[in-house]
């Protein structure tokens, strides 16, 4: 039996429990691996976790007979991304001019960590715009 | 947005799944519509009249009682 003709029987309960089962088995071995001291094994699972549950994600609705996902997910999944959006600007909007305020001040010390997570931020609106110019 | 989808597919005899599968979306979908829980889009919303033969506004009424 190949990978098509078993992705073409996919129902949409095992096919969320798959997927979900090997993102859950790879974000594990990761940890596990840290603490083991696996890094590179943890590193490994992690990535094959991440690669197979992704094609699985993208694949199995374009080769399965049923319907995977439908017009509902996709708002659920609109709803969802656009409300994390507004969170987290709201919350870096609200929190990290203070910050950088403070820490001009002497009273906080922004460190390696926050500076970070300061970029990672700014790059994430960043591609949230380019994204946004793409659908427009 | 109230409909009356429950009524018209049990007039008809036929489960959730049934009518999820003729319109080619999930059960998932066709019990949150009927909950009003999810309205759907307007493609979905001509499938689903073309699937009972009526009109939309046979199935789906905008007026809520909330205004």
């Amino acid at each position: 039996m190949t990978t098509i003709t078993v992705m073409s029987r996919l129902g949409r309960r095992t096919y969320r429990r798959l997927v979900y089962g090997i993102v859950a088995v790879a974000v594990l071995g990761l940890f596990v691996g840290i603490a083991l001291g696996q890094h590179l094994a943890g590193a490994v699972v992690y990535l094959l976790g991440t690669w197979i549950g992704g094609t699985i994600t993208v694949a199995a609705p374009r080769l399965s007979d049923r319907t995977l996902q439908d017009e509902r997910d996709y708002e659920l999944h609109n709803h969802a991304s656009g409300l994390a959006l507004r969170v987290t600007m709201v919350l870096g909007l609200s929190v990290l001019p203070v910050l950088y305020v403070l820490d001009a001040g002497g009273q906080f010390e922004i460190s390696g960590a926050v500076s970070g997570m300061v970029l990672t931020l700014s790059a994430l609106f960043l591609l949230y715009g380019i994204c946004y110019g793409i659908v427009k | 947005m109230q409909n009356n989808l429950s009524e018209r597919r049990e007039t008809e005899g036929i489960s959730q799944g049934d009518l999820a599968e003729a319109v080619d979306v999930t059960r998932q979908t066709i019990n949150a519509i009927e909950r009003n829980r999810y309205d759907p889009s307007l493609e979905l919303a001509f499938d689903l009249a073309t699937h009972f033969d009526c009109a939309i506004e046979e199935i789906f009424d905008p007026d809520d009682g909330e205004d």
